[in-house]
């Protein structure tokens, strides 16, 4: 007689894939990064070499100017100034150009030495950003009764382009 | 009264077999938002603070920069001088479109050395720049 044996399931055990995927996830969790990059963004104007660089003549009173000295002193139109102090005089000029005309908003003009520190410049940079950001939120507050990140990007938009932040970089100066 | 303990007549049991599909979702999540890019800082640096930042919303366009203490320049994985900048980062405009640039400078560093890259950057047409700092409290 022959006995037929029976044959199993053929079957993989999965009681450890659980595990296994455990063990890789654990591998991403540990490897994932999520540092955004936070900084001051500015987008630098076109190279023209120095012979074909227009002449373009601007009112004076479009611009407001700050200089920043080797020793870290601000000049903010002619005048000594504390790095504090120049959102809060800024934003009287921001605020004036709201409703003009795009050619005529304000332009800030940075320039600094070529010994100034890096630092020193990026929190000027970042204190104009500053003046601008709260004349943004006053705006906003003011026309939408809304804060400026809670608008939807339509509205933002109309708003960056009633407060454009225009941030002119001279050329350092060496004396 | 009387209390009546009920018992169901099956074994209590947590369902697992859908647990390895659970863990896999949650493994593909991770596999996909993790970008795998250790650069080997070789410069020393120290960022500057700030108040009002900005996010960088698109990170793969990013590509940084770093100066450092002693004033040494560094891209991808090299330190490079001032001269070859321009060449490497008109390359690296070519392979990805909207670059922005993060600009990771110690803060002591002088103006005129990052004017200069700066230049250098405007004549190879990556306009779009960050600089990199961290958050003043």
């Amino acid at each position: 007689m022959i006995r037929r044996r029976k044959i199993k399931e053929a079957s993989i055990p999965t009681a450890s894939m659980a595990d296994i995927a455990f063990n890789l996830l654990l591998f991403f969790l540990v490897a994932t990064t999520f540092d955004i990059d936070t900084g001051i963004g500015l987008t630098l104007p076109e190279y023209l070499p120095p012979e074909k660089i227009p002449q373009i003549d601007v009112q004076k009173d479009r611009i407001a100017t700050l200089y920043i000295n080797e020793k870290g002193d601000i000049v903010f139109n002619d005048r000594y100034i504390e790095i504090g102090e120049i959102s809060n005089n800024l934003k009287p000029l921001i605020t004036d150009k709201i409703d003009v005309p795009s050619n005529k908003k304000l332009i800030v003009s940075i320039k600094t030495d070529r010994k100034t520190v890096y630092s020193k410049y990026i929190s000027v940079l970042d204190q104009v950003k500053k003046a601008y950001f709260i004349v943004r939120e006053e705006y906003s507050l003011a026309n939408y009764g809304q804060k400026y990140k809670d608008l939807d990007t339509d509205t933002q938009k109309i708003i960056k382009e009633k407060i454009p932040i225009i941030i002119s970089l001279a050329e350092p100066g060496t004396n | 009264m009387k209390f009546d303990k009920r018992r169901g007549n099956t074994k209590p049991e947590i369902p697992t077999a859908s647990m390895p599909d659970i863990v896999f979702m949650l493994l593909l999540f991770f596999m996909v938002t993790t970008t795998l890019r250790d650069v080997n800082v070789l410069v020393d640096y120290k960022l500057p603070e700030a108040e009002s930042l900005e996010k960088i919303e698109n990170k793969r366009l990013v590509s940084y920069l770093w100066v450092g203490k002693e004033k040494n320049i560094q891209v991808n994985d090299s330190v490079i001088k001032l001269d070859e900048l321009k060449d490497i980062m008109y390359s690296k405009r070519q392979s990805m479109q909207g670059i922005i640039v993060s600009l990771r400078i110690d803060r002591n560093v002088d103006m005129g050395l990052v004017t200069d890259i700066q230049q250098e950057l405007r004549k190879a047409y990556c306009l779009r720049i960050n600089y990199s700092s961290t958050q003043k409290y």
